[in-house]
């Protein structure tokens, strides 16, 4: 049982880290538009509490309750900017780029933690 | 809804886009930084501004970027006293662009800044893809 929920605690946090990297994305194609507010994905561990219990549908874009594609995992939030210049855009290459390589690492984590106790699995079942 | 990775690149593309796109107005900006007009008192060679704005894609909800427009700067021409030029008016002034090569060289360094980070992002949207792909390759 363990096992099982921790393959779906790896995917279930590569889904929320790819919707972080696509708002990463969106805030370095948007690095010199003026006006514009980076943009953050709630933290994981309000995804998961919103898992676990019910799905509180506090956003039109929520999906009904058995579909866990999107388990709110792209819910953005403006961030807490390091700068913003003088046309209003509070986007940080360097803070982003950042985000983006923890991210990477992250996502390389999870995929190498599956595969490792994916590998433990078929090994068991060899005779 | 699609697939965050898939619409990483599809936002990345669009930033790539749009810095390449300003970049090639620079490049007119400053390969134009001398061209006056060849009539007296005609006009010069405007100096031309990228602006961009964010935009929503419907399907994937994260926000593209795209060019909202290329528009002429308002800045005034400058004026050198050269007469006999064909397009110097009756006391001998020759309207020149409005074009100062130090700014936009300057403008050239942060879009090649941005389109690099562009490109990074993009680069690590497709290692992260990789890396899934890979959870498959036994070994």
């Amino acid at each position: 049982m363990s096992q099982l929920y921790l393959f779906a605690l790896a995917s279930q946090n590569n889904r929320w880290l790819s919707a972080r990297q696509a708002a990463v994305a969106g805030n370095v194609a948007n690095a010199n538009t003026p006006g514009y507010k980076a943009q953050e994905v709630a933290p994981f561990e309000q995804t998961m509490s919103s898992v676990s219990t019910e799905l509180t549908a506090t956003n039109s874009r929520h999906m009904a309750l058995g579909d866990t594609r999107r388990t709110g995992t792209t819910d953005t939030t403006t961030k807490v900017e390091w700068e913003t210049t003088h046309s209003g855009n509070s986007v940080s290459l360097e803070q982003e780029l950042i985000n983006a390589g923890e991210i990477n690492r992250s996502y390389r984590l999870n995929t190498s933690v599956v595969k490792s106790f994916h590998r433990m699995m078929l090994n068991s079942m060899k005779v | 809804m699609a697939d965050p990775l898939q619409s990483i690149l599809k936002v990345g593309a669009a930033g790539l886009e749009a810095q390449s796109t300003r970049m090639r107005v620079l490049s007119e900006n400053i390969a134009n930084a001398n061209s006056t007009g060849n009539t007296p008192g005609a006009d010069p060679y405007t100096r031309k501004v990228v602006s961009f704005e964010s935009q929503i894609d419907d399907v994937e909800q994260t926000a593209t970027v795209r060019v909202a427009g290329i528009d002429a700067a308002t800045t005034p021409y400058k004026l050198e006293y050269m007469p006999g030029h064909p397009a110097a008016d009756q006391k001998g002034f020759v309207k020149l662009p409005n074009v100062d090569v130090m700014t936009e060289v300057a403008d050239m360094r942060e879009a090649n800044r941005s389109y690099e980070a562009n490109l990074q992002i993009i680069k690590q949207a497709r290692d992260m893809i990789n890396m899934t792909i890979d959870m498959l390759r036994s070994s």
